[in-house]
């Protein structure tokens, strides 16, 4: 009697388990993201590029992804974004809940092993990339120069000001005089790209180079025009001559390649190395259809910001790309090209 | 331009744009009072709540909380000697010196009473400069900007101790302070200076956590050794009877918070200068009232005027920081390239249309800072006494409180264990410096305006070779720099002859 009532005992708690433990794993599968929190930790500090676009994922991604998580911002600014990074690589869970965003030149950091990268960019989770960044080199509107061949011909050195090594602003119009042999005179130090432009005005300098989404502000204004640009386009820029077009040497060609080539990954997303294929899968998902959301699209227009998803494949095979070149090249590269912001 | 001046006041005087300032104001508030959570990470956050908001809330909004950030941060920066903000360090100097005297409410009174100035006088230079605006700012190209950083340099002379010592010291300090601005990867050629092969060195020194360990650490251990409350054995009934003394005092040296307020309106009107630079010059502005020697030795231990300059220059730069953005699109500090992302948002193109199509809402944009430090004022005048009592508390109840305020504030800087040990090194520098007697203030000089200088020499001489050198501007800065190192010598040669003159009758 008392044995059989023991068997009913367990027989009544283990009916409810077994079906409790067969039906939770199938509700958790289906909603993973069910009442979490993820977190995109941004290379940089608040207020710039990167952290833009990361913030305006945040507030635009969760209804894409099932169980409609929390998404956080955290900057983790340092060494040009080599510090999250590492974090991203190294210390964050890959459970899923930790989405990082970083400067797109990591891979020429990785490439010419610039001391303090603790990663293998190709061996992160990769989601893809948000947006691809177009740099233009631009001209103060009052100069003569016509053509190109005004460019390399001009009597006196055509002044470009720069916010330093590494920045687009500096390396792209660099590339232009060492490689193309443009007569131009580099003058780097300003503090951010908005001095320059500030320099252009007052005719210290007479141009400047950068994304386009930047300049184009000053473009429509009538303060400079486009001249050139490297290979990533844009509606309003295709027709624009682009640097490796104009190159002749295989050489000249590839270092130029090599410096564009990142700027197609233009804001970068990974996972931590190991994350779920499930999970990164949900995300990409969501990164496909967040960028053609309405309510995003409405808001980065007004924001003056293009955002335009590049698949995880895409991404690695041009990552792969660049990491994939010979060493004669890359050491060519490293003359002219520091690592940088 | 007086139609104008009506329109945008009408336009923050609607109820929706002014809820809005008043809900900035609340969030400004506290953004300032605690260390670290600076202004322009506020900005970024709250960016996104302007969306749904019409050009002129938006900015009501923004501005209404940044323009009070600088207000409230001297309250900290005077109660418990942690600069509430960065650009609120400079008042550490006098205005804890006075709470520790017994004086916090007489230095928070002048505190608030020359940020409302500042406030006004920056809105209204902002107002006035609008027509002369590009070709003022334009005028100041790279050779003039790396003169004005030189001029800076030159008040060292006003921030040294007395003596041939204390110039020795005060230089060294600065010199130390110049090296230190120069850790990081360099932007002319890329090579990574002083950075001890430590990551966090790369983007050069962050100037919170140094400035947070530099002024602070040394105070909490004086604090903690005395052990007494912050302004020793004074009692209750004295602290809060200050607060009408500081309101007066603000008019009794009227002249000199109007100097300093056009001294910080100036330095934020120039883009590429920072935020930090405005307080220090004029700090050393207000060094330079001091009549004879004596009075000198009087900045740094409590002196109202040393609370006066720097409060109205912290607040007074924002209205002049606002014109190179407005104007011509282009950011005078972070706050404002956050700010200038709003106005993209709010699809306005910042330019020449900001001034005459969009004339009232720039206005507008004045009334905000105006108005807002003026309910920031008037609230905080009101428990300003409470705040005062603060100082009254036993070091070791409130030691606790102020350590969680510096650590809390030198991590949010980066959000990186960097931050802490910077803050903690300079901390023990900051120490050291106050035990031997070496002045603070040049070494942050020194490191406020070391990038600016170097950038801008290099900038200078690869542009324009040696030619710069006689540019007009450039000259005329040049005399005023050694007008700023002469003028100690004069003025102790003066105060001499008036004592032998009193001797001989």
């Amino acid at each position: 009697m008392r044995q059989a009532g023991r068997r009913w005992t367990l027989a009544t708690l283990a009916i409810p388990a077994v079906v409790v433990l067969a039906v939770v794993p199938a509700a958790r599968a289906a909603q993973p993201y069910d009442g979490k929190t993820i977190t995109i930790i941004v290379g940089y500090k608040p207020g710039g590029g990167y952290d833009r676009t990361a913030r305006l994922l945040a507030r635009h991604l969760p209804k894409h992804i099932p169980g409609k998580p929390t998404i956080i911002v955290q900057n983790m600014p340092g060494a040009n974004s080599i510090v999250a990074a590492n974090h991203v690589y190294n210390l964050a869970r890959p459970d899923g809940l930790t989405i990082g965003t970083f400067n797109r030149n990591l891979p020429l950091a990785q490439l010419t092993r610039v001391e303090g990268v603790r990663f293998d960019i190709t061996k992160f989770a990769w989601i893809g990339s948000a947006a691809s960044e177009s740099t233009i080199l631009t001209l103060h509107s009052d100069l003569p120069y016509k053509t190109l061949d005004d460019l390399r011909k001009a009597e006196k050195p055509i002044v470009i000001g720069t916010t330093g090594p590494g920045a687009n602003t500096h390396d792209f119009p660099l590339l232009l005089k060492e490689l193309l042999g443009f007569n131009f005179k580099i003058v780097s130090g300003y503090s951010s790209s908005a001095d320059i432009m500030l320099a252009v005005e007052r005719k210290e300098v007479d141009g400047r180079a950068g994304s386009y989404t930047s300049l184009r502000p000053f473009i429509d204004r009538g303060l400079v025009r486009p001249v050139v640009r490297a290979r990533a386009t844009e509606p309003g820029i295709e027709k624009l001559p682009v640097d490796e077009d104009l190159a002749t040497a295989p050489r000249a060609k590839a270092i130029m390649a090599l410096r564009s080539g990142p700027e197609i990954v233009g804001r970068p997303y990974v996972m931590p190395p190991g994350t779920p294929d499930a999970l990164v899968k949900i995300v990409r998902e969501a990164f496909v259809r967040v960028a053609r959301d309405p309510e995003l699209v409405d808001e980065a227009t007004r924001a003056k910001m293009e955002i335009e998803y590049v698949s995880d494949v895409e991404a690695l095979k041009i990552i792969r790309e660049v990491l994939g070149q010979p060493r004669d090249v890359v050491d060519e590269f490293s003359k002219y090209i520091k690592f940088g912001d | 331009m007086l139609d104008a001046l009506f329109e945008g006041l009408l336009l923050i005087l609607h109820w929706k744009a002014f809820a809005f300032m008043l809900l900035g104001v609340g969030l400004g508030f506290w953004v300032g009072l605690l260390p670290g959570l600076g202004g322009g990470t506020t900005l970024a956050l709250m960016l996104p709540f302007t969306y749904t908001m019409s050009p002129a809330e938006a900015f009501a909004f923004l501005l209404g909380m940044h323009s009070v950030v600088a207000t409230t941060g001297d309250i900290t920066s005077v109660l418990f000697g942690v600069p509430g903000e960065g650009t609120t360090a400079a008042t550490v100097l006098d205005g804890y010196a006075m709470a520790k005297k017994g004086e916090a409410g007489r230095a928070l009174g002048a505190a608030l009473m020359s940020s409302l100035v500042g406030a006004v006088v920056g809105a209204l230079a902002l107002a006035l400069a609008i027509p002369v605006v590009r070709p003022l700012v334009l005028t100041f190209g790279s050779p003039e900007l790396f003169m004005l950083a030189m001029v800076g340099i030159a008040f060292i002379v006003s921030l040294s101790g007395e003596g041939r010592g204390g110039l020795r010291r005060g230089f060294l300090a600065g010199g130390l302070g110049l090296l230190c601005a120069m850790v990081g990867q360099d932007p002319q050629a890329g090579i990574l200076r002083y950075s001890l092969g430590l990551l966090y060195l790369w983007d050069g020194l962050d100037i919170v956590p140094v400035l947070v360990g530099i002024f602070a650490i040394p105070e909490i251990i004086d604090l903690a050794v005395r052990g007494t409350a912050i302004a020793g054995d004074v009692s209750y009934g004295r602290l809060g009877k200050g607060v009408t003394e500081g309101i007066k005092d603000t008019f009794r040296h009227f002249g000199l918070t109007i100097r300093c307020s056009l001294i910080g309106t100036f330095i934020g009107i120039m883009p590429g200068l920072g935020g930090g630079v405005a307080q220090w010059l004029a700090y050393g502005h207000a060094t330079q009232s001091a009549r004879d020697a004596d009075e000198r030795k009087g900045f740094g231990q409590g002196d109202v005027r040393g609370v006066l300059g720097p409060g109205a220059a912290n607040n007074s730069k924002e209205g002049g920081a606002l014109i190179p953005t407005v104007a011509f699109g282009v950011p005078g500090s972070s706050s404002m390239a956050i700010l200038l992302g709003g106005f993209f948002l709010l699809g306005l193109v910042p330019g020449p249309d900001m001034l005459t199509k969009h004339l009232p809402l720039t206005l507008s944009m004045v009334w905000t800072i105006v108005l807002a430090n003026i309910i920031t004022v008037g609230a905080s005048l009101v428990f300003i006494n409470q705040l005062a009592k603060l100082t009254t508390i036993r070091a070791h109840l409130l030691i606790p409180f102020i350590v969680l305020l510096v650590f809390i504030g030198s991590y949010t800087a980066n959000n990186s264990y960097g931050d802490l040990v910077a803050m903690l090194v300079f901390g023990a520098l900051g120490y050291a410096m106050v035990a031997a007697g070496w002045p603070r203030a040049p070494f942050i000089l020194g490191l406020v305006l070391g990038k600016l200088a170097e950038n801008y020499l290099y900038i200078s001489t690869t542009r324009y070779g040696a030619a710069w050198l006689g540019r007009p501007v450039v000259v005329v800065l040049f005399l005023l720099a050694v007008l700023v190192i002469a003028y100690p010598f004069v003025q102790a040669r003066r105060s001499r002859r008036r004592a032998g003159a009193r001797c001989a009758s």
